[in-house]
């Protein structure tokens, strides 16, 4: 390996990088923009759900019921609607995402101790939304069901409203979350953006710089001469690696300072670790660039190889134990996860080396099994 | 050490099972200007990078200065003592890095010591004039600026042996005079061995020894010298009326005959000159026949005769369906372009370009790659809306009727605009099903294509498979398909081998002559430009010279005198002793020099001052020399006023 050689490729690299607007576009900008875009796209948070109502009662009971949702942060009401096909045509333009049909009789049928029945229509399109959505529908009828009976035997009983309700509620759940003491799905996010974003920034670049050379034939300056495949690869990649490392910086800020995600763990942890991770990503793009011979090609490539398992497979939209039994196993054999394990594990859990060697030895590991498989695939005499 | 520096012996190489080279045997020595000649696929580059080590081969035996590269490590040990100067203009160079920088990074990507990097570099800029420009970027350079910055490159590290992959493809001829004349003073002072590949025929003089290659073997090999000794005959060339009738009687005799614009040329296998020009005009016997000249072959001529007897039947038919709207008065304007002006940016395109294209007319737009020629198709083509100027094309205003003009024009692009996946057939009745044609119009357009173009018997090959010339001829009928009356060619000939663009060339003079086609063709080869009727030479996006061919070869006779061809040993060495003897346009031309001048007894006379016996031999004036003439008047002219072009 001589340095000098390894130095004039490097310099040569990051000249060019810098000076191509659309290469530095690449390398600096879209990854924080990536963060942005995301981190306010993707928040799956379910508040603000625009309601309607259908009174067919108009007494104050039926009010009262309404305004339990009206108050609510998780709805926001839009006006009442006149009768069922109104109702249906708002959920259908999208007005609203949830009718709830009050029926007539409805505080006389409550007065009498009888039970009422409320129809709530809920806009199922997006599955996830709607049973989110109807948690909350079920979550506030139940607390409106408990305090009409509460009224109910106070009155019988004379017992004061909130003891009947004690007295009602035997066994109270006391939820605490851990590491997430708001349920914020951005505190969760965020972190696992990091994840997403070194996932396709680093091969992307790689590939696309390497490839490049291919296509244009600037290869052969290098195929022609005596430069080691080591020292060609080692110059190519190191201002890349350089570029992501900044890049980890700039995403860790991101997440700390915009989205104000809690920094539990320690960064002299954190830091090494997540360059292992770019190493192993900028690996999956030496990989790529050495099998295809165009830059669309290495684009499309790329995409698929990187973008499926960073978000399928790596634990940021459905947990990996919720994974089917084959998911499940490609997901141990794709980096992300394990990536996923150390930026959550650093950020709200506050863990550190400890409890964290086992998936930073298997990204190690990754980078250094792509990085062998890139060496032995790469030839200065190919035979195309 | 021995004096053999590249040994090939069977050498072959395949792509995905098919050979584009195969049982090659060649040796290059020390100290030669080695080319290899021949056409796009002809298997030159597949040659060249194996030699350099950066291309593995399945067949044969390959060994540059004693080592058998058969393996990468084996390869690893020449590398030092190569250069490889692959092809696309400055393709191998870093667009954003400026000249110094390129030359740099090849410095120390070879390990060259510093001072000694530094010394090579001053030295190479020198001597290539490119110290001026040393901080701009490579991307801003012209294609012959590309083309001396990737030698500069290529030479930093003092190889042995330098391997340059069509070093001139694509730049105009001032500049390729240039590269050729720096190139012979590197190899005479360095004791360098050049193994060089090119496509222009015309440039074969310039080798020490060359192979012809076509279609993955050796046709000949040899000197320049050696190799016309193998076909011995000579060109007539002359111009009678009527033409037409004058060009069939001829090819019935020799068929390796063509129409140059107003006059025909043609190859006769009869070395004795006066025996020749007897025999044509035996054959011509009852026409008019105003000037008839009898000269040597040139090496495209043998190289076309050579491949003769492997030519497929595919010349065109004699009489071809007139279309529908024939015998417009060859007085109508065709094309018009007045002022025409195209900028991008700061960048000036295309600069005040004015020309006239009359019906039944070939109009050529000739020029180095960059000068402006595709931009000023796409304007009149109405596909680029100009910066300012006007035209009219096929009867209508470029920048109001761009459908209708669409409609009666037709296009062939640099690159084919074929669909490679599609069949021969699939392809026609695409474009017939574009242009709109109905069933019964389609299969009467389909024959007539299959039948100009020779392509019988390939109807349901897949046009990827079709060879350049075949693929080229499927583009033309492509083109056609609607009986367009007018037709724009936008290098129709580029990478197609000689015979393939003799055959195509003889389409178009047809159509020009008994269909009335107006046409507009494009080239970098100077020597197409004798086919067309009239010409405009464009050189950094302004037309520098508007007239036929002959006309301008007599401005050029009127203002710098004939051109003689000089022989002598030392040909090279006598360039300044003739500048300083008051000769402005000498020029090395292979082993010998080109010299124009009024005055021959002057020029003969300083000849023997020299120690040249050997009278000049006077040579007619080809459009290379009309347009190296041109260019360097319009510089010298900036020179002058002080404004650098």
């Amino acid at each position: 390996m001589n340095l000098q050689r390894v130095v004039a490729i490097a310099g040569k690299e990051w000249r060019e990088i810098v000076r191509d607007r659309l290469f530095f576009t690449l390398a600096f900008v879209v990854p924080a923009l990536l963060m942005l875009l995301f981190g306010y796209g993707l928040s799956l948070d379910v508040e603000n759900i625009p309601f309607a109502v259908v009174d067919h009662d108009r007494s104050a009971a039926s009010r009262d019921y309404a305004y339990r949702f009206i108050d609510s942060r998780y709805f926001r009401f839009r006006g009442y609607a006149g009768d069922e096909r109104d109702a249906a045509q708002l959920i259908g333009s999208g007005a609203v995402r949830v009718v709830l049909v009050i029926p007539p009789q409805f505080g006389k049928t409550l007065a009498q101790a009888r039970p009422a029945a409320i129809q709530t229509l809920v806009d199922g399109s997006f599955p996830s939304r709607a049973m989110t959505t109807k948690g909350y529908v079920t979550a506030i009828n139940a607390a409106f069901s408990l305090a009409a009976v509460a009224q109910a035997v106070s009155h019988a009983t004379g017992l004061s409203q909130q003891d009947a309700l004690a007295q009602l509620t035997p066994i109270a759940l006391e939820s605490r979350y851990l590491y997430n003491q708001s349920v914020s799905s951005i505190w969760s996010l965020a972190p696992k953006l990091i994840m997403v974003i070194l996932m396709l920034s680093p091969p992307f670049l790689t590939a696309l710089g390497v490839v490049r050379e291919k296509e244009n034939g600037s290869i052969f300056n290098i195929y022609a001469s005596n430069v080691s495949r080591g020292e060609f690869l080692v110059g190519k990649l190191a201002p890349y690696v350089a570029i992501s490392s900044v890049n980890i910086l700039l995403l860790w800020l991101l997440a700390v300072l915009l989205y104000q995600v809690p920094f539990k763990g320690s960064l002299l942890f954190f830091l090494p670790a997540t360059l292992v991770y770019v190493l192993c990503t900028t690996g999956i793009g030496l990989l790529v660039s050495v099998l295809v011979r165009t830059q669309v090609a290495a684009m499309i490539v790329t995409m698929v190889v990187t973008m499926i398992p960073a978000v399928l497979y790596s634990g940021l939209i459905i947990p990996i134990v919720s994974l089917g039994a084959g998911a499940h196993v490609v997901a141990q054999l794709m980096p992300a996860m394990y990536y996923t394990d150390i930026v959550v594990g650093c950020f709200l859990k506050g863990v550190g080396l400890m409890s964290l060697w086992r998936p930073l030895a298997v990204l190690a590991l990754y980078a250094c099994l792509l990085f062998a498989a890139g060496y032995q695939l790469f030839s200065k005499r190919p035979n195309i | 050490m021995s004096d053999t520096i590249i040994k090939a012996s069977g050498f072959g190489k395949q792509y995905g099972g098919q050979f584009a080279v195969q049982g090659l045997d060649l040796e290059v020595h020390r100290g030669e200007l080695y080319g290899l000649i021949g056409p796009d696929g002809a298997g030159k580059s597949s040659l060249m990078k194996a030699v350099a080590g950066v291309l593995s081969y399945e067949q044969g035996q390959l060994e540059v200065f004693g080592q058998l590269l058969d393996s990468e490590r084996h390869a690893e040990a020449i590398k030092g003592r190569i250069g490889l100067m692959p092809q696309g203009l400055g393709q191998n160079l870093y667009g954003d890095l400026s000249i110094e920088e390129n030359v740099d990074f090849f410095a120390r990507l070879r390990l060259v010591p510093r001072e000694e990097a530094a010394a090579r570099k001053e030295q190479l800029l020198a001597i290539t004039r490119l110290a001026a420009f040393r901080h701009r970027p490579m991307k801003q350079l012209s294609g012959g600026m590309k083309q001396k910055l990737g030698l500069v490159c290529t030479l930093i590290h003092a190889p042995q042996l330098i391997i340059l992959d069509e070093p001139t493809t694509g730049v105009d001829p001032v500049s390729r005079r240039d590269f050729w004349a720096i190139l012979a003073t590197l190899i005479a002072g360095q004791g360098l061995t050049a193994l060089v590949s090119t496509a222009y025929m015309d440039e074969a003089s310039r080798f020490t020894r060359m192979s012809l290659l076509h279609q993955g073997s050796k046709l000949a090999e040899g000197s320049p010298a050696q190799i016309l000794q193998r076909v011995p005959g000579c060109i007539v060339q002359c111009r009678v009326q009527p033409q037409l009738s004058a060009m069939q009687r001829l090819v019935a005799r020799w068929p390796q005959c063509e129409a140059m614009g107003p006059e025909i040329r043609l190859f006769m296998p009869e070395p004795d000159q006066p025996a020749a020009r007897q025999q044509v005009v035996d054959v011509l016997q009852g026409l008019e026949c105003q000037q008839l000249d009898v000269l040597d072959a040139e090496l495209e001529d043998v190289f076309v005769a050579m491949l003769g007897g492997k030519q497929t039947g595919t010349t065109a038919p004699d009489t071809m369906a007139a279309p529908a709207a024939p015998g417009s008065a060859s007085q109508e304007l065709a094309i018009e372009a007045k002022g025409l002006v195209k900028r991008f940016g700061d960048f000036v395109a295309v600069g005040d370009v004015s020309f006239q294209v009359r019906q039944g007319e070939i109009f050529g737009l000739l020029g180095a790659n960059g000068a402006g020629k595709t931009t000023a198709i796409k304007m009149l083509t109405g596909i680029l809306p100009p910066s300012s100027g006007s035209g009219r094309v096929a009867g209508a205003d470029m920048k109001q009727a761009g459908a209708l003009i669409k409609s009666r024009i037709g296009y062939m692009s640099q690159a084919f605009s074929l669909y490679l996946d599609l069949s021969v057939v699939e392809n026609i009745r695409l474009y017939a099903g574009i242009y709109g044609l109905d069933r019964k119009a389609r299969d009467v357009r389909l024959q007539w294509i299959l039948d100009m173009a020779g392509l019988h018997g390939h109807e349901n090959d897949l046009a990827a498979a079709l060879p350049m010339g075949l693929r080229q001829r499927l583009a033309l009928g492509c083109a056609l398909v609607h009986q367009p009356r007018v037709l724009f060619l936008d290098e129709p000939t580029s990478g197609v081998d000689p015979l393939g663009r003799r055959a195509f060339w003889d389409i178009l003079f047809r159509l020009s002559r008994q269909d009335g086609v107006a046409m507009l063709v494009t080239t970098h080869y100077m020597s197409e430009a004798e086919h067309c009727d009239h010409l405009a030479l464009m050189f950094a996006g302004r037309v520098v010279a508007d007239a036929s061919p002959q006309q301008m070869k007599q401005q050029v006779l009127a203002e710098a005198g004939q051109l003689y061809r000089v022989y002598a040993d030392n040909a090279a060495a006598l360039v300044s002793p003739l500048q300083a003897a008051g000769f402005a346009n000498v020029s090395p031309y292979g082993s010998a020099l080109h010299v124009l001048t009024p005055d021959v007894e002057r020029l003969q006379q300083v000849l023997r001052g020299l120690g040249v016996e050997r009278p000049p031999q006077a040579r007619p004036i080809a459009m290379e020399d009309v347009f190296v003439q041109r260019v360097s008047q319009l510089e010298a002219q900036s020179h002058a006023t002080g404004s650098v072009a």
